[in-house]
């Protein structure tokens, strides 16, 4: 029988007001600036935390879990300071980190209730919401074995078991499908997109895969070298824009610049033009790559569109070969 | 007419994701919680055999002679001289041998395996679970140094000609075996958990716990053997388990090892200022941490 995550209302948790604030927050080591002034608001929703690797992410969560204290500025969780208020942050928040933290010669089962204990939840509820909750992360009778034996799969949904484990109000999740193959990826998306739609339990993810944020996230905040990039609804971000790939028999290098001459940004991708359709109605792009074709009387093998995607919004909004080569667009 | 479809007995029910609404007991809970699962990983407990042998028999070693001089003490009572300072001397080394292979356990996984990450996101300070390990540690300790000494004092009061005069004749000692035996676990532990917290491998930090402390007492035998001015008085404070020793037998009153020198109060004032050391170095180790 599939574990079933049903009868609940998201909207009964939802409230209007933002679940974290970040006001000119900044964590500096040394003279390594790890986050750098962010102002931020995120709404009680799943978030995605988008930014390359080193860009300030995980030093974001840790300020927001009151792990380490800001340089300077200051951030608010439920409106409780985070700084000064962490423990009863902490009681409200789960964490699921990047890094391997299980103990391996334990069984899931003991340690998943261990870490229901420890946020506070009376022995015997704690086990019996270890063991609901492993069968509902599809850990059910390996539950009874020691880390020690489980795949990285198997780790990963026993991280994310503890994290929500005591019933949070909010939950970080850190490279949540990190080394996971693509089935175990495609489960974990799909059980953190449960862990909103149908718990009603806010979630933060922070990743530096595009895909993953945009398959299961309403909103993202974008992060690069330190400092916010840019927030919003992933819909409003990907309105409008996008793209027409075309491929030609011919020199690609002239239809660039003929294309440009007439008005569209244009570049080469692969086998392919890219051709970027802005602001622009998409109508009159094409009649530009048409009258293109024509002029240099070159055979069109393919012309379609493509909708814009995180990655072209983090590109344009980023930029730069930098952004491209740190960000993944699809699995690892 | 019966049906010929059986009746289920039973059903089950996927109620799906429950929301938690019962009592959330905060921090001391996740303290006691804390102390308790760390005892019982201290003990092996729901770890494999392997992990239970070391306990048992330190427990068995720390046991064994008070329950022999016990049994002695019942059947050929005369010609025994075996005081609580006798027993703390033999119990303090099997002690050690603990402290120096708890204190790893304690700390070093959690180090090594990143689980710190897990517990400090949760509704817990650093110092919660710094206190939580000392409390385990000092719990498991106790047992291993009050055991052995009750059963001793037990022996003695059963086997006494008039039980209640001799138990309250013999108060002071159980005074005293409840400062020494704290005395020496706060020590032992405080030593164990410093060295502990700096390396994450647990057969690193017992060897060093065990081969410092032997490489110590050696270092402080031989200056003391070379020096013959007033400095050789202070050569035991090099070496732990000679302190141990020396406050020991200042507080039962016996007649101190050859290396003390100095007033009883100024080793066990030592003791302490090591205690305080090893706290000072956990702070710098969990709490500065940024």
């Amino acid at each position: 029988m599939a574990p079933a995550w049903h009868g609940h209302d998201v909207s009964a948790r939802a409230t209007p007001e933002p679940v974290i604030t970040a006001s000119a927050l900044t964590k500096r080591y040394g003279n390594v600036v790890a986050l750098d002034g962010v102002d931020v608001s995120m709404p009680r929703a799943a978030t995605g935390l988008l930014g390359a690797n080193g860009s300030g992410k995980s030093t974001f969560i840790k300020l927001l879990l009151g792990l380490i204290q800001p340089t300077s500025g200051a951030a608010t969780i439920f409106g409780l300071d985070a700084a000064g208020e962490a423990v009863r942050i902490r009681e409200r928040v789960g964490y699921m980190p990047e890094s391997d933290c299980l103990p391996l010669d334990v069984t899931a089962a003991d340690f998943v209730a261990h870490m229901a204990e420890m946020s506070g939840l009376p022995s015997q509820a704690a086990r019996q919401r270890a063991n609901d909750i492993l069968y509902q992360v599809g850990v059910d009778e390996e539950r009874y074995r020691l880390i020690r034996g489980f795949s990285t799969g198997m780790k990963q949904r026993v991280k994310l078991a503890q994290a929500i484990v005591h019933d949070p109000e909010l939950v970080f999740l850190d490279e949540p499908t990190n080394g996971m193959d693509p089935q175990g990826r495609d489960d974990m998306l799909d059980l953190i997109r449960r862990i909103y739609r149908t718990l009603g339990i806010a979630v933060i993810v922070s990743s530096h895969l595009l895909e993953d944020i945009e398959r299961v996230c309403d909103h993202v905040v974008m992060v690069n070298e330190g400092r916010l990039v840019i927030q919003g609804r992933i819909d409003d971000l990907l309105e409008g824009g996008g793209d027409i790939i075309v491929r030609i028999d011919g020199d690609r290098d002239e239809f660039i610049t003929r294309l440009r001459a007439r008005g569209s940004a244009a570049a080469i991708a692969a086998a392919d033009i890219v051709v970027a359709i802005g602001s622009e109605a998409p109508e009159a792009v094409y009649d530009r790559i048409r009258d293109t074709v024509v002029d240099m009387d070159v055979p069109l093998r393919l012309l379609r569109g493509r909708e814009r995607s995180l990655e072209d919004v983090y590109i344009q909004t980023v930029g730069g070969l930098a952004g491209e080569e740190a960000m993944v667009a699809g699995g690892e | 007419m019966a049906s010929d479809t059986p009746r289920p007995y039973g059903e089950v029910y996927d109620l799906g994701y429950q929301h938690y609404s019962g009592p959330r007991l905060g921090r001391s809970h996740a303290i006691r919680a804390l102390t308790i699962y760390s005892i019982k990983r201290g003990l092996g407990i729901k770890k494999k055999w392997t992990s239970k042998i070391m306990p048992a028999l330190l427990y068995t070693g720390a046991f064994m002679p008070a329950v022999i001089v016990s049994g002695i003490l019942a059947f050929a009572p005369t010609g025994v001289s075996f005081g609580y300072h006798n027993l703390f001397q033999i119990v303090s080394l099997v002690l050690f041998v603990f402290a120096a292979a708890l204190a790893p356990e304690m700390l070093s996984d959690d180090r090594r395996e990143n689980v710190l990450a897990l517990y400090f996101a949760r509704s817990i300070t650093r110092v919660d679970y710094l206190l939580s390990k000392l409390f385990a540690m000092a719990i498991l300790m106790g047992t291993m140094i009050y055991g052995p000494a009750a059963l001793l004092f037990a022996a003695n009061v059963l086997l006494a000609g008039d039980p209640i005069a001799y138990f309250f004749d013999h108060l002071g000692d159980l005074g005293r075996i409840a400062v020494s035996g704290a005395l020496a676990a706060a020590f032992l532990a405080a030593i164990g958990l410093a060295v502990a917290a700096h390396t994450n491998r647990k057969g690193v930090a017992t060897g060093l716990i065990i081969g410092g402390a032997f490489v110590l007492a050696g270092i402080a035998a031989a200056l003391f053997n070379a020096l013959d001015s007033n400095a050789r008085d202070y050569v035991i404070f090099l070496s732990p388990m000679d302190l141990m020793e020396a406050t020991s037998a200042w507080i039962f009153g016996n007649s101190p090892p050859g290396m003390a020198a100095l007033a009883g109060v100024y080793h066990a004032a030592a003791m302490l200022v090591v205690i305080g050391l090893a706290a000072g170095i956990m702070y710098r180790r969990y709490l500065a941490e940024d």
